[in-house]
């Protein structure tokens, strides 16, 4: 038994001896810096489950006072290094591609950074689902974005990828320095930081409704803008499609995750006040109704598939965004918000890196995105072409997938909050997700290839798309254990004290 | 003990059919292996649950979405449960026994194997479940499992046109079984058995919903038992190999609607009209079945006829509030219409694949075991007296004659034709002199199938007999079999519709017989009775098939010209037009430049403000 934290310093320890490691070494192959990286999180991965709780009593200095261990947070943590570990598995894959895309004077060089750098994300990832307190959530937030600006933009050769960089940057700068000014206010206006502290202080003392909205406006523009919300999605196409495909998976499930615990954390402790919740859920809503349509809808035309499953990332936002317009209406009996949101993460998880992870390997084989280029992948490979059969079939929710189960909760959710405009909406949008999701299985099994040789996989690769496979049909027919993790959790922090 | 014993029973037959179908269907002689294997364990389980009267329910939860949903994989022994699981386990034995030889030539023969396990699997499930909703589940996989099996040989056109056609008339009925099921929860809350019964008062107090939700849930089976309306689906099944036949479309699967009423019986007796209806769906299909077998060439086609108007007479026994003697009947049924059926395939299996009974005859000398074991299921299936099938029938015709005199008069006419159409294939196959080379040459099969025969045989003398049934049904079920007063003109009129039925055959079909094989196929004896109506099966497939056609060439012509304009034109395209339009609309918002995305940002910026703080 150890404390917590050690998970997180574990990870950005490997994470700067791995960079050391990198600069002194003259080997010209970088492989196996993932290779150290994906042992390492899996190391960290197995300690996970030897960790201490959280002291019963907090002195004044202690780090505890900004920093949680509960179990949702410890599950988010294996969460962020699951797919990480998914991500440097693809990052292998992808060495080809980074290499040829990278000025260097000799083979394999400037490639390293690009299998440590998800190190530090992952890092940034846990730290965010333990943090209880806005400050340590800004830099935790901050740490995984600013791995990604790097990331995205990796590719130097790529005009594409360089032109992602940019506007991520830009924009991602904007957006943090809405949810910067939002912070401030809060802090203007309650005195405090910590979550637990400002409910406290809501509860007690006089405050301002507007000078409250104004400031989670600013915090919701933050967050919409990571976890890809209508109108703050912009950035979404452009920058998943330039930059290199394992940062996309990575973006994707990732930057998505942290958003949406953060935006769970940071409403909390607004949504007890009954003057300010009514209209934070009908913001909540609206951004819900316009993300599902957008994401849903503006898919439908796309052709390359890069550029598919980045609107899909919308829509799914769309979804997850419809289970938080539900907190704290939603009758008991369906599970809590909580638990619903993070069933959906894990199922989104699963289905989106088994995708990734497929797209990945045809596109480099292939050299193209377009939908066309997926022709008659079952007469090729039909172990690809099943995994992104499913990987499909569950992003648009056929049952006994996980993403099915997903969507099934969310409408449940909405069913008992009574949303039936944003239900409506849901159903129709899921209409259209079938299309534009079973377009590419249409492609991969009823049209013919235009070359015949199988491509090439990895034993590793394999591995993880069987699992991957396997845990989509486990949680769709049994969702208990994951269900049964976050419920407990929910129930554990509501009895927790507040430090 | 219990319990572990009755998963053990559910869960062998799935491991098997797992093993097969993924890793061992390149070899033969393993697959048969672990398929044996797998059935005998769930056979020595039943055999312990049964002599020991094990009692035992045991679930964990599958689905818990709160007080409104909970669902549950979860199963339950009583003694119901017992006789059905003996019956499946039992047969199900002997048919593994009796296939290994039946299907040895065969390339499918791994395939083979595995679907039978997973058969089991699917057929112990709806016996073992102790709610609607997981039976429905099991309800559908053997609807699976049965298409493949009939559609075994697939590469024949006729077998997979019988495939789809089993398939596709039972989705009919599963239609109305899950509507009922869904009627069930709405009123009562709970798909769980013991939990519908809790809240069978809310059902029962709205006597209309309960009538439909009753008659619903009979709509399963009569798909899955082959009801008329529904049941077409049955003679054509018989492409599939003879073991199947015997096992699935015999003994077993077909009884599962007989065994799903008996279990939902507390469900349907409330109500006097669904019982009524479902009385006289079974006395209806026992009647035309019987008729329609008297005209059949084929040996398997005269046995699914057979088993389609047995059937019926369970079902009517039911209807007639009789459970305990539909059960009963089921029970013997099961183990003569299994002998007859493999017997049959004995026949088939000797004369290379031949089926038509003409081109037969004079098997009495050449096939001495499976002449003597089919004259044994033979004179259990007519009812002759202290053979099994006297007191099954009797049991029910006596529930019958208390109950419904319509009923009992269909019932007794039905045993009437029994006995003809029986006595008329043994006769025409049998007795006499060998019609064709053929038949000449016919000879016992392996032990391998002689013996399931044999044991088979043995059954059906003694399975009506009180000392073993009762040691099977338990006493309390068994009460239920014999709960109906005891009126000896019933049993005296049975026995005479024997007596003639047998004559009648016998006199009629003795002067078919001939002395030497034919030289040609023309010269083979005909049929001495023709009667088209029962030989073209009442014409119900041609009117199915213009009914269907002639309803389908209007509707399509009319629903064509609805679709190509109204919904094709203005709903479909409009609405996909707008769907599309608005998509590629959407896809302008994404100009790829920097400063707009940064304006459209802020845009959004002002509408969120705009939206909280008005």
């Amino acid at each position: 038994m150890f404390p917590p934290i050690l998970l997180e310093i574990l990870v950005l320890v490997t994470g700067f001896v791995l960079l050391l490691a990198e600069s002194f070494s003259t080997s010209t192959s970088k492989r196996s810096l993932a290779s150290i990286g994906i042992f390492s999180l899996g190391w960290v991965f197995a300690l996970s489950f030897f960790v201490s709780s959280a002291p019963a009593a907090v002195d004044a200095g202690s780090y505890w006072n900004f920093y949680s261990a509960d179990s949702v947070s410890l599950l988010f943590k294996r969460i962020a290094l699951l797919t990480t570990m998914g991500v440097l598995v693809m990052a292998l894959d992808y060495e080809s591609v980074l290499a040829k895309n990278i000025p260097s004077s000799r083979p394999g060089a400037g490639t390293g950074e690009f299998f440590i750098l998800p190190l530090f994300t992952c890092a940034g990832l846990m730290l965010l689902a333990s943090a209880v307190d806005l400050v340590l959530a800004f830099a935790a937030l901050e740490l995984v974005t600013i791995s990604f600006y790097v990331m995205v933009a990796y590719m130097r050769r790529s005009h594409a990828s360089l032109e992602a960089g940019v506007k991520y940057l830009i924009l991602g700068a904007l957006s943090t320095g809405f949810f910067v000014f939002g912070i401030t206010w809060i802090f203007g206006i309650t005195g405090e930081t910590h979550f637990a502290k400002i409910a406290l202080k809501m509860a007690s003392v006089q405050h301002s409704d507007v000078a409250i909205l104004f400031a989670l406006v600013l915090v919701l523009v933050g967050l919409g803008f990571k976890v890809a919300a209508v109108p703050f999605q912009n950035w979404v196409p452009d920058v998943y499609q330039g930059a290199p495909t394992p940062v996309t998976a990575f973006l994707s499930v990732g930057s998505k995750a942290a958003g949406f615990l953060l935006l769970l954390r940071v409403l909390e402790p607004f949504l007890g006040v009954s003057s300010l919740a009514p209209k934070i859920l009908l913001v909540l809503a609206f951004l819900a109704g316009a993300t599902l349509v957008f994401g849903n809808l503006a898919a439908l035309p796309q052709n390359n598939l890069k550029r598919l499953l980045s609107y899909s990332s919308i829509g799914h936002a769309g979804y997850l965004l419809m289970a938080v317009a539900c907190v704290g209406t939603a009758r008991s009996g369906f599970g809590s918000v909580g638990s619903t949101v993070g069933f959906y993460l894990f199922a989104y998880l699963l289905m989106t890196l088994l995708g990734f992870i497929i797209f990945s390997l045809v596109s480099t084989h292939s050299k193209g995105e377009e939908i066309h280029h997926f022709n008659g992948l079952a007469k090729r490979s039909p172990l690809l072409a099943f995994g992104l059969l499913v990987s499909m079939s569950s992003l648009a929710g056929v049952p006994l997938t996980a993403g099915f189960y997903g969507k099934f909760l969310v409408f449940a959710q909405a069913v008992n909050s009574g949303h039936w405009v944003l239900l409506s909406l849901g159903v129709v949008t899921v209409g259209a997700g079938f299309y534009f999701y079973l377009r590419v299985v249409a492609a991969m099994y009823w049209n013919e290839p235009s070359e015949s040789a199988p491509i090439p996989v990895s034993f590793l690769t394999k591995t993880v798309i069987t699992l991957l496979v396997a845990g989509i049909f486990f949680f769709g027919i049994n969702p208990k254990p994951v269900l049964a993790a976050f419920q407990q959790t929910a129930i554990q922090s509501a009895k927790a004290p507040s430090h | 003990m219990e319990s572990f014993l009755a998963w053990l029973i559910l869960l062998c037959p799935l491991a098997s059919a797992a093993l097969i179908l993924s890793f061992a269907h390149e070899s033969k002689a393993l697959s048969v292996k672990i398929s044996l294997g797998a059935v005998g364990v769930a056979l020595a389980a039943t055999l312990f649950l049964v002599f020991n009267q094990g009692v035992c329910q045991s679930s964990f939860t599958w689905i818990d979405l709160g007080p409104a949903l909970r669902l549950s994989i979860g199963i339950k022994v009583d003694a119901l449960t017992r006789v059905m699981l003996l019956v499946v386990t039992g047969i199900g034995a002997l048919v593994h026994v009796y296939s290994t030889v039946y299907m040895e030539e065969d390339e499918g023969k791994a395939r083979f194997f595995g679907s039978l396990s997973l058969f089991m699997f699917s057929m112990l499930g709806i016996v073992l479940a102790d709610n609607l909703a997981m039976m429905f589940i099991f309800w559908e996989l053997v609807g699976v499992s049965s298409f493949l099996l009939i559609g075994h040989w697939f590469s024949k056109e006729s077998a997979a046109k019988a495939a789809n056609k089993a398939f596709l008339t039972n989705r009919i009925g599963d239609f109305g079984f899950m509507s009922g099921i869904l009627l069930v929860w709405a009123a009562t809350g709970s798909v769980e058995f013991s939990g519908i019964q809790a809240g069978l008062e809310k059902l029962t107090s709205n006597p209309g919903l309960l009538t439909l939700a009753g008659l619903c849930l009979f709509c399963g089976a009569v798909g899955k038992s082959a009801q008329v309306p529904l049941h077409v689906w049955l003679p054509d099944a018989m492409e599939g190999p003879t073991p199947v036949s015997a096992l699935i479309h015999a003994a077993t699967m077909v009884a599962a609607g007989v065994y799903m009423l008996a279990r939902i019986f507390f469900i349907l007796e409330p109500s006097a009209t669904a019982l009524t209806v479902i009385a006289s769906i079974g006395a209806i299909t026992a009647l035309m079945a019987a008729f329609m077998a008297t005209q059949q060439n084929d040996i398997k086609r005269i046995l699914a006829y057979s088993t389609l108007s047995q059937l019926g007479l369970m079902v009517a026994g039911v209807g007639v509030g009789a459970w305990g003697a539909a059960m009963f009947h089921l029970f013997t049924h099961a183990f003569f219409k299994a002998l007859l059926f493999l017997g049959a395939g004995a026949v088939i299996h000797a004369m290379h694949h031949e089926q038509d009974i003409w081109k037969m005859g004079g098997l009495r000398k050449s096939m001495p075991v499976t002449f003597l074991t089919f004259a044994i299921g033979t004179l259990a299936l007519t009812g002759a007296p202290l053979l099994a099938g006297f007191f099954s029938k009797d049991a029910i015709l006596l529930a019958a004659w208390h109950k419904n005199t319509l009923v009992f008069g269909a019932a007794l006419l039905t045993s009437l034709l029994t006995a003809f159409y029986m006595t008329r294939l043994v006769v025409v196959a049998f007795l006499g002199g060998p019609r064709t080379e053929a038949a000449q040459h016919g000879h016992d099969c392996p032990a391998a199938m002689t013996v399931p025969l044999v044991i088979l045989a043995a059954l059906s003398a003694i399975a009506g007999y009180e000392f073993f049934a009762k040691s099977i049904f338990g006493a309390e079920i068994f009460h239920k079999v014999h709960e109906a007063e005891h009126a000896s003109i019933v049993p005296t009129l049975a026995i005479s519709v024997f007596v003639i039925g047998t004559l009648g055959a016998w006199l009629v079909y003795k002067g078919t017989s001939v002395a030497k094989p034919a030289a040609k196929m023309t010269d083979l004896p005909k049929d001495p009775v023709v009667i088209p109506l029962f030989a073209n099966k009442f014409y119900i497939d041609e009117l199915y098939a213009a009914l269907i056609a002639g309803t389908q060439d209007t509707l399509a012509s009319l629903s064509g010209w609805i679709d190509r304009v109204i919904l094709d034109g203005v709903i479909v395209r409009g609405i996909a037009g707008i769907t599309w339009g608005a998509g590629y609309a959407l896809r302008l918002l994404q100009f790829g430049n920097l400063q707009g995305y940064a304006f459209l940002f802020g845009t959004g910026v002002v509408v969120l403000l705009y939206l909280l703080t008005k």
